[in-house]
């Protein structure tokens, strides 16, 4: 596969090749990307007719990237009689600064043309090449270049202008330069996408944060950078991966359309929209280090809240949202997924949530606002959540164009039996009810502290106790020693080996006595390969090592299990996690991709790629955080954070300063006293 | 004839509390266009209470479409969000507000509680296996 360079800046984004040009392409979705919708798919700058190719490139800031190049293909000999320096930045509009550097002794003219064009493609089209429906059109207007796309009342329109005087035609646009000898040239090109709403102007046109400017923009992520706690740590590798965590949660936010508060994007370059899910784990991951992330995350997810029985978008009264896209086609209803509705997993993880950030952060007035959001959530996991009418979570896809698997797992294969046949539906896997067990028990709290009624928290927890047991009646396989991955429709068990479980110890649904069997599964050789635990175990039938759920290593699954293993006292196998968690970033750049291989260490010695991952990913970028904490050992309790540090020797020391939370700022230690087996 | 947007605002009017959280508190003015000319409808919703009038006041949030495509919303055959996003309707102001009020168009017509149609497949096996599995 080529290799794309981007930058990014919330969920707009420029995809080009080492050039810093864009060629449609049938793999990838390359070109400038926002609101779902490509603005530019052609962008390919020539000198004289000619291509030009890199000779370095400099990734300058998340937003901001440098290319310096030379006319002609790549050979031993270059020519480097011209040069010309690409420096691109996104703050709302994408800009390009050209600078073209005669290196002759002689005066001489060139021409420079920018080929551009736009077919406004959702991104799953640009995947797939398929085109739109509507009219396209493009225009020369005096001193720029207008493309349009309209589909009805619909408008997207991408502008392109110059600082510098050009030729435009429909297809670019074009200087003639004279150079003295040794001299420079430099134009500024500027693309802005639009999309018409509000009265025929941009819909984003009233929202704070358009149109930044790039000083603005490094200073915000200055101060973001500022307010982190501070890492200091004998692990290089740890602190490269927290920094580059941190810039990228920075670089992963922006301001929706629908809230006036930062959203944080999935990941790069498919999920560049808020999802449910991943909104609330990555606030969950980021709460000791940036809270106002899962403050946004509740306030966001609150506003959209599920209000009727929709099929068309797997909608019901109190669940939680999967996914918000702000594409054409969920507009024309083409998708569902305008908002989407289909996953039975975000509506407890939002109660597990709102519960967490009060005891971080003492925002009570927060949990008050949303009681009604709360047990609007609460009331669908014993209704529309409970399907079958047994008090289990289930769930079942109605939508045409929805998810056939809605818990975090959602690929169609994801839910199997060991011998690879897939259960009948609706399904309850096994996860789901671990987080509705955690957000009754979290809910019992927040009643009897918050909501004055304690008559509902002594309920919660009679039922959180009653769900427990049968859980661990009905999901147990006692002949094997671990939980069912889910149960059909039957009532049978699913019996796949999968990561899943490492989240019942997360929520602490799994029984006592049967956490070290758990465990031991986790952490042995058919599910942890050597660098993580696999999504799927690589003895069971749909074991692939690039299988996205079957197979593929989630940095954040392991994450959640990390954390789990620290809940039930497995101090030392969460450290052995962490540490090879630490160690596979070094490979990314510290920047831990959606998903890698899940080869055998013994195998690849260095965690092979997934294709077509996501990166940066939210809920990646909050793993080492989260795996910091796991490691400290922090947990707020009442006013004060307590620190219990379970920190490998490999790690050595780890010190982290301005720890944010009710008690203001603190900091923690923790010195590398256990000792793991080498690998 | 009936007037389904009449109706749906009567609906709300009424139900409001049992529609909306409690805390939604603020304004909303939906302009209506039909045969050229513009019906409004205020409403001012305040700890979930609704009051509903065709005041020409402003409002905290505006927005502005057809009549027959807001007819096709308050019979649930159409969605506000989606209409929004392929600018059908306009929204000036405070659109987290009338995502906030989007809890109260109902279902599409015909549409079923989908736990009826699981009951009906499965002729309530769930709690007939949970009463096996207590004896």
């Amino acid at each position: 596969m080529k290799e794309l360079l981007g930058i990014l800046d919330g969920n707009t984004f420029m995809l080009s090749d080492s050039r810093g040009d864009v060629d449609p392409s049938p793999d990838y979705p390359a070109g400038l990307f926002a609101w779902d919708t490509r603005f530019l798919s052609k962008w390919v700058l020539t000198i004289d007719g000619e291509r030009l190719h890199a000779l370095s490139t400099d990734d300058l800031q998340y937003f901001e990237s440098r290319f310096f190049l030379v006319p002609g293909e790549p050979t031993h000999y270059v020519d480097a009689k011209t040069s010309v320096i690409r420096h691109r930045s996104l703050g709302g509009a994408f800009e390009e600064r050209l600078t073209v550097l005669n290196h002759r002794d002689e005066p001489v003219v060139l021409t420079l043309r920018m080929e551009i064009d736009s077919d406004f493609a959702d991104v799953f089209d640009a995947r797939e090449a398929r085109s739109l429906p509507g009219r396209a059109a493009k225009f020369v207007e005096p001193g720029r270049l207008r493309l349009c796309h309209q589909r009805d009342r619909h408008v997207s329109e991408t502008i392109v202008t110059s600082t510098e005087p050009a030729e435009f035609d429909t297809d670019g646009l074009t200087f003639r330069i004279e150079l003295d000898a040794h001299a420079n040239w430099s134009t500024t090109i500027r693309a802005i996408g639009t999309i018409q709403g509000a009265g025929g102007r941009d819909v984003r046109e009233n929202l704070h944060g358009y149109e930044q400017v790039r000083p603005e923009k490094q200073r915000e992520l200055r101060e973001w950078l500022g307010r982190a706690p501070k890492l200091t740590c004998d692990s290089e590798t740890l602190e490269d991966a927290y920094r580059r965590s941190l810039i990228d949660l920075a670089a992963l936010q922006y301001t929706g359309l629908t809230s006036q508060v930062r959203l944080l994007a999935t990941g790069l370059p498919w999920y560049m929209t808020v999802f449910g899910r991943h909104s609330l784990i990555t606030g969950f991951q980021t709460l000791p280090f940036m809270p106002e992330i899962a403050r946004n995350a509740l306030w966001v997810l609150a506003l959209l809240q599920g209000g009727r029985i929709d099929d068309f978008r797997d909608e019901e009264p109190g669940k939680i949202l999967h996914e918000i896209r702000y594409g054409e086609p969920g507009g024309f209803e083409d998708t569902p997924y305008t908002t989407y509705y289909g996953t039975a997993d975000a509506t407890p993880l939002f109660v597990v949530l709102l519960d967490e950030y009060e005891r971080w952060t003492g925002d009570a007035d927060t949990v008050r606002l949303m009681e009604y959001e709360a047990r609007s959530a609460l009331r669908w996991l014993d209704t529309y959540g409970n399907l079958m009418d047994d008090g289990y979570v289930w769930y079942e896809c109605r939508s045409p164009g929805g998810l056939e698997n809605q818990g975090w797992k959602d690929s169609w294969n994801a839910i199997s039996y060991s011998d690879g046949r897939l259960p009948g539906k609706p399904r309850a896997s096994c996860e789901l009810q671990g987080y509705a067990y955690d957000a009754k028990m979290r809910a019992a709290r927040l009643a009897r502290r918050f909501w004055n009624d304690p008559a509902y928290a002594d309920q919660l927890e009679r039922e959180a106790a009653d769900l427990r047991t049968r859980f661990n009646r009905d999901f147990w396989m006692p002949d094997r020693g671990y939980y069912a991955l889910a149960l059909d429709a039957e009532g049978g068990q699913v019996d796949a080996l999968a990561s899943n479980m490492g989240h019942l110890l997360w929520s602490g649904i799994v029984e006592e006595s049967r956490a070290g069997q758990v465990a031991d599964h986790l952490l042995s050789r058919p599910l942890f390969s050597g660098w993580g635990v696999r999504t799927l175990a690589d003895d069971q039938a749909w074991y692939n090592p690039i299988g996205y759920h079957t197979g593929a290593i989630w940095p954040w699954d392991n994450s959640i299990i990390a954390l789990g293993l620290r809940r039930y006292g497995f101090a030392e196998q969460a450290a052995r996690l962490a540490v090879t968690m630490v160690e596979a970033s070094r490979y990314f750049g510290g920047r831990m991709p959606e998903a890698f291989a899940g080869y055998d260490r013994r195998l690849t010695k260095y965690p092979v790629q997934y294709p077509r991952a996501c990166s940066p990913h939210c809920s990646s970028a909050g793993t080492p955080l989260m795996l910091l904490r796991t490691l400290l050992g922090l947990r707020p309790h009442h006013d004060h954070l307590t620190i219990d540090p379970a920190i490998p020797e490999a790690l050595g020391r780890i010190e982290l300063i301005g720890i944010p939370g009710r008690w203001g700022r603190t900091d923690a230690f923790g010195r590398g006293r256990v000792s793991l087996d080498p690998e | 004839m009936a007037d389904p947007t009449a109706e749906f605002f009567a609906r709300v009017e009424q139900r409001g509390p049992d529609l909306l959280p409690t805390k939604a508190r603020g304004t909303l003015r939906f302009d209506l266009r039909r045969d050229g000319e513009v019906d409004h409808w205020f409403v001012a919703i305040n700890r979930g209470n609704v009051l509903v009038s065709h005041e020409l006041r402003d409002a905290d949030c505006v927005v502005a479409t057809d009549k027959a495509l807001f007819d096709r919303c308050a019979l649930g055959e159409a969605q506000v969000v989606a209409a929004y996003n392929r600018n059908d309707v306009t929204v000036q102001g405070n659109l987290p507000l009338l995502l906030m009020f989007r809890r109260a168009f109902p279902s599409p017509p015909g549409t079923r509680d989908p736990r009826e149609r699981i009951r009906e497949r499965f002729a309530g096996r769930g709690r007939e296996r949970e009463r096996e599995r207590q004896r």
